[in-house]
C-alpha cells in the first residue's frame, strides 16, 4: 500500500447530504400532494401546484434524488473499504456526485414545467434522460474500476448488490426511454401499445427490484454486519439470496399488467415469478434477523441499529404483501386502489428510508470522527418514523381494500351496488390519516437533518487508509 | 407455448439447483468466514 494512501470519503460524505436535502424535498411534496386530496383546492389555480405535477416531482425527488443519492454515498463509501483501496478515479465520482444533482434539479424543474414523458417512474424527457444516462455510465466506471484495483481476491456481497444495481438500472433506463423526439420537451417512445405497456412495467417492477430493493441489500449486508459487529449469519446464504434474487425479479413486472392486454401467459409468468422472489427475500430477511440474533442487548443503546432492524421487518412485510398481491385473484381486489399505494410505502418508508437513515445515523459520526449530536434526538425521530409509517400503512390498506370490493359490489341486477364518486367520497377519512401520517414521518426526518447537521457543522471528513496488510486471497 | 414454460422453468430450476450446489460446495469454510468478515477488519486503526 503506497504511503499515505487514504479512502475518498469527502464524496461520500457530500453524497449523504445531498440525499437528506433531497429527502426534506421529496417528503414536503408528498405531504403537499396529500393535503391537495384532503384540501383540492390548495392548488390556488397554479399548474405548477397541481397534483399531476407535484406528484411527479414527490415520487422523483425521493426515489432518483433521496434514494440514489443514498446508494451513490454507501457505495461508495463502502466499495472502497471492501476492496481494500482508494476510489477509482475520484475526480470522475465527483462528478458523479454533482452532475447527478445538477440533473435531478433540472428534472425537477421540468416536471414543474409540466414537461413529461408520461411514464410512471420515468417521467423525466429525452434530454434528461440522456444526462441521467451519462452520469450513470460514469458511476459503474467509478464503481467497477474501484473492483478492479481490489487488493483482495473475493469480491464481497455487498459490490454484487450495487453492481447488479448499476447495470441493471442502466439497461432498464436506455432500453425504457428509447425515444423519438419532437422538440425538447417532447418525444414519443420507440414502443407502441401493448409492447410499450410490457416494456414500461419491465422498466417500472425492476427499477423496484434492483434499486429500491437489489441496491439497498447492498447497503444492509455492508453496514448490517458493521452496526452488529459480527459477519452477516450466512454468507453462502446470502450469495444463493443474490442470484435467486436476480433470477426471479427480472420476470415478474408483467404482474403490474394483470388483466390488461397483453398475452394470459405474460400475466401468469409475472405472477408465478413474484410468488418464486419470497424465497430469496425471505432468506435475506431471516440472514438479516439471525446477524443480529445475540446482539439484541445493542438495540437499547444503539438507534443506528434500531432503524436496521426495524426495516428489516418492513422489508419481510413488504415482500411478502408483493408476491401475494401479484395473485391475480388478490389483484382484482388490490389494483387501481390505495391499496398499493400502501404497499409501496410500507416498502419506500418502513424499508428503503429506515435502512438509509440507521445506515447516516452510523456514517454521518464516523466521516467526521465525531460522536451523533443527539441519540434523544434520533430516538425521537425512530418513534416518529415508526408511527408515521404505520399509520400511513394502515390509512391505505384500509382506504384500498374499500374500494376494491366496493368497486366489485353488484346490485340484485348486475349494475355496480356504488358510484365511482361515493366511494371516493367515503375515503375522506382515510386521505386525512394520511396527511397526519406523512406530517409526522416528515417531522422525524426533520429532526434527523437538524441532528446530522449539528453534527457535522464545524467539522472537517477524516481521513481514513486502508489496512496496513492487504489479504492477498480469500 | 405451454412446453416452452414448461422448459425454461426446468432451466431456472436447474441453474437455481446448480447454483446452491456451488454456493454450498464450491468454496473451503475458511474462505467463506474470511470473506463474510471483510466488512469486520477493513480501515487501519493508526491512520
Amino acid at each position: 500500500m503506497p504511503a499515505g494512501e487514504r479512502y475518498h470519503d469527502r464524496v461520500a460524505g457530500w453524497l449523504t447530504g445531498f440525499a437528506v436535502l433531497w429527502s426534506l424535498l421529496g417528503m414536503t411534496a408528498g405531504v403537499y400532494i396529500a393535503a391537495e386530496l384532503v384540501w383540492p383546492t390548495i392548488d390556488f389555480g397554479q399548474e405548477w401546484l397541481s397534483y399531476g405535477r407535484l406528484r411527479n416531482l414527490h415520487t422523483n425527488a425521493v426515489i432518483f434524488g433521496f434514494g440514489v443519492s443514498a446508494l451513490m454515498a454507501t457505495a461508495f463509501y463502502s466499495v472502497q473499504r471492501t476492496c481494500h483501496v482508494p476510489l477509482f478515479a475520484p475526480g470522475l465520482a465527483w462528478f458523479v456526485a454533482l452532475a447527478w444533482q445538477a440533473t435531478l434539479l433540472a428534472g425537477g424543474a421540468s416536471l414543474l414545467a409540466g414537461w413529461t414523458g408520461g411514464k410512471e417512474y420515468a417521467e423525466l424527457e429525452w434530454p434528461i434522460d440522456i444526462a441521467i444516462a451519462v452520469v450513470w455510465v460514469c458511476f459503474a466506471v467509478v464503481f467497477f474500476g474501484t473492483i478492479a484495483r481490489r487488493r483482495i481476491q473475493a469480491i464481497y456481497v455487498s459490490n454484487w448488490f450495487y453492481g447488479a444495481l448499476i447495470i441493471v438500472i442502466a439497461m432498464l433506463h436506455i432500453v425504457n426511454s428509447l425515444a423519438i423526439p419532437v422538440t425538447w420537451s417532447k418525444s414519443y417512445s420507440l414502443f407502441a401499445g401493448a409492447q410499450d405497456a410490457i416494456v414500461q412495467w419491465w422498466y417500472g417492477h425492476n427499477a423496484v427490484g434492483f434499486l429500491l430493493t437489489g441496491g439497498f441489500l447492498g447497503m444492509l449486508y455492508y453496514f448490517l454486519p458493521k452496526h452488529a459487529d459480527r459477519p452477516i449469519w450466512s454468507y453462502r446464504l446470502s450469495i444463493v439470496a443474490f442470484w435467486a434474487f436476480t433470477y426471479s425479479y427480472i420476470w415478474a413486472g408483467p404482474h403490474h399488467l394483470h388483466y390488461n392486454a397483453v398475452p394470459e401467459w405474460v400475466q401468469s409468468l409475472g405472477m408465478i415469478m413474484s410468488l418464486v422472489l419470497l424465497a430469496p427475500s425471505w432468506a435475506t430477511m431471516v440472514n438479516g434477523v439471525m446477524t443480529v440474533a445475540g446482539a439484541w442487548e445493542k438495540l437499547r443503546t444503539d438507534v443506528a441499529l434500531k432503524f436496521i432492524v426495524l426495516s428489516l421487518a418492513f422489508y419481510g412485510l413488504a415482500t411478502f404483501e408483493g408476491p401475494m398481491m401479484s395473485i391475480k385473484s388478490v389483484n382484482v381486489v388490490s389494483h387501481f386502489t390505495d391499496w398499493t399505494v400502501g404497499h409501496v410505502h410500507s416498502g419506500a418508508l418502513g424499508w428503503n428510508a429506515l435502512i438509509t437513515f440507521g445506515t447516516f445515523y452510523f456514517l454521518v459520526p464516523r466521516l467526521v470522527g465525531a460522536e451523533l449530536h443527539s441519540t434523544r434526538l434520533a430516538n425521537w425521530h425512530f418513534w416518529l418514523a415508526l408511527a408515521g409509517v404505520m399509520l400511513y400503512v394502515l390509512a391505505m390498506w384500509g382506504a384500498g381494500v374499500s374500494q376494491g370490493l366496493l368497486w366489485l359490489s353488484l346490485d340484485e341486477i348486475g349494475e355496480l351496488s356504488f358510484s365511482f364518486k361515493d366511494i371516493m367520497a367515503s375515503m375522506a377519512p382515510y386521505y386525512a390519516l394520511r396527511l397526519v401520517a406523512g406530517v409526522v414521518f416528515l417531522s422525524g426526518a426533520v429532526l434527523m437533518a437538524i441532528n446530522l447537521w449539528m453534527t457535522v457543522k464545524g467539522r472537517v471528513i477524516v481521513r481514513v487508509a486502508p489496512p496496513a496488510v492487504a489479504e492477498s486471497a480469500a | 407455448m405451454t412446453w416452452f414454460l414448461f422448459a425454461g422453468d426446468m432451466l431456472v430450476m436447474a441453474f437455481m439447483a446448480g447454483l446452491a450446489v456451488w454456493a454450498l460446495w464450491g468454496s473451503s469454510d475458511e474462505a467463506v468466514e474470511k470473506t463474510a468478515g471483510i466488512p469486520l477488519d477493513d480501515e487501519r486503526d493508526d491512520a
